[in-house]
């Protein structure tokens, strides 16, 4: 049997064709066992399937299913939190400032214990070296000049921390 | 709306309160489909989990698009239609991730299916219900993706053959080669699952 007419049996089957071709395809049928069987076959299997799906149930409990989707639900729902700074400028102050924050704090610090002790015989220079931070400070006091000489990037990672409750 | 009266409600009244944000409408509605919904996924996809996913993302799909709902055909079939979408999504996504197409292959094994010994007997007949049942799983399982889903699209949504192929973004001639080697193949299959081992 060619394929065009196998197919034409089944469109048949399927109710596809107009009534003219249909009554042409139910008169073959009646006359050429070979189609009859294949049309036999056919419906044979279409009945096996429509019985088939309705057996098939969700494995999970309606509570358990629904708390899915409604977390799902608020999830995706959720508005976007708006951030008024652009990225770039979240970047530049993780980057910069927190560093210079920190020189920025040595240099009071420095400040503080000179000028408030005023015994303390200060050298016209002075040096100051902080390891931990990778910071050393220079000062001229006859010329009243402060110079921060900040290693950067820093080696060990001071300049990338950036702890949770500053400027995230 | 009362607990109550969600559940007395019909669909469109629940779809309405939906529409208007009402989550426990909502959830009335996936209480009532939810099953077809599965087993449409599980008769696509033939996997358990991937069909629960598919399902629960059809439904938070729905959700999100509630308002462009319009009745136009029924809630039900609304879902199924989100359904087999995301369904025919993942299927293509996992052609792709294979080396071979599957298409091909489809259209190539055709010609077997197309000269095999009619079965003359219904090989699901006399069968309990359950037995029926798992030989039908079996054999479903045993197609290629296209003329399995060309299967659940015909038989099960009782689609035209020009709706098949506007889904399945084929020619309606395809639709009708790969239904026919479908059928032809499931109707081997049960019988082979018939004959006595």
């Amino acid at each position: 049997m060619k394929e065009e007419l196998q197919l034409k049996l089944q469109a048949y089957l399927d109710g596809e064709l107009p009534d003219g071709e249909a009554r042409d395809v139910a008169d073959l049928i009646a006359r050429d066992t070979g189609a009859a069987a294949l049309v036999t076959e056919l419906k044979n299997t279409r009945g096996a399937l429509k019985a088939f799906e309705s057996e098939i149930k969700l494995p999970e409990s309606r509570e358990f299913f629904w708390s899915k989707i409604e977390r799902e639900i608020g999830r995706v729902d959720k508005p976007q939190t708006v951030d008024s700074s652009p990225a770039w400028l979240s970047a530049f102050l993780r980057r910069f400032l927190a560093p210079a924050g920190a020189v920025a704090a040595l240099v009071i610090a420095v400040l503080l214990i000179t000028q408030q002790t005023p015994g303390l015989v200060v050298a016209s220079e002075s040096e100051t070296a902080f390891p931990g931070a990778d910071t050393f400070t220079y000062r001229d006091y006859a010329a009243g000049m402060t110079l921060v000489w900040l290693s950067y990037p820093a080696e060990n990672g001071f300049a990338d921390f950036a702890p949770d409750d500053t400027l995230n | 709306m009362s607990d109550k009266a969600h559940s007395s409600a019909d669909d469109s009244s629940l779809v309405r309160a939906a529409q208007n944000g009402d989550m426990v409408a909502f959830e009335e509605l996936v209480a009532r489909h939810r099953d077809k919904i599965y087993a449409r996924a599980y008769s696509m996809m033939r996997n358990e989990e991937e069909a629960i996913d598919l399902s629960q993302e059809a439904w938070v799909k729905a959700w999100q698009r509630l308002k462009q709902f319009q009745g136009e055909s029924s809630f039900a079939t609304w879902m199924t239609r989100i359904t087999i979408n995301l369904c025919l999504d993942q299927l293509r996504r996992h052609k792709r991730q294979r080396a071979d197409s599957i298409e091909a292959m489809d259209e190539e094994s055709g010609g077997v299916e197309r000269h095999m010994p009619v079965v003359i007997i219904n090989p699901t007949e006399g069968l309990e219900r359950g037995e029926l049942r798992q030989r039908i799983d079996q054999a479903l399982s045993q197609l290629s993706y296209a003329h399995r889903t060309v299967i659940v699209l015909h038989e099960f949504e009782e689609m035209e053959y020009k709706e098949i192929a506007k889904t399945m973004g084929c020619s309606i001639g395809t639709v009708m080669s790969r239904l026919f080697y479908a059928r032809r193949k499931m109707a081997a299959l049960l019988s082979d699952l018939k004959k006595p081992e």
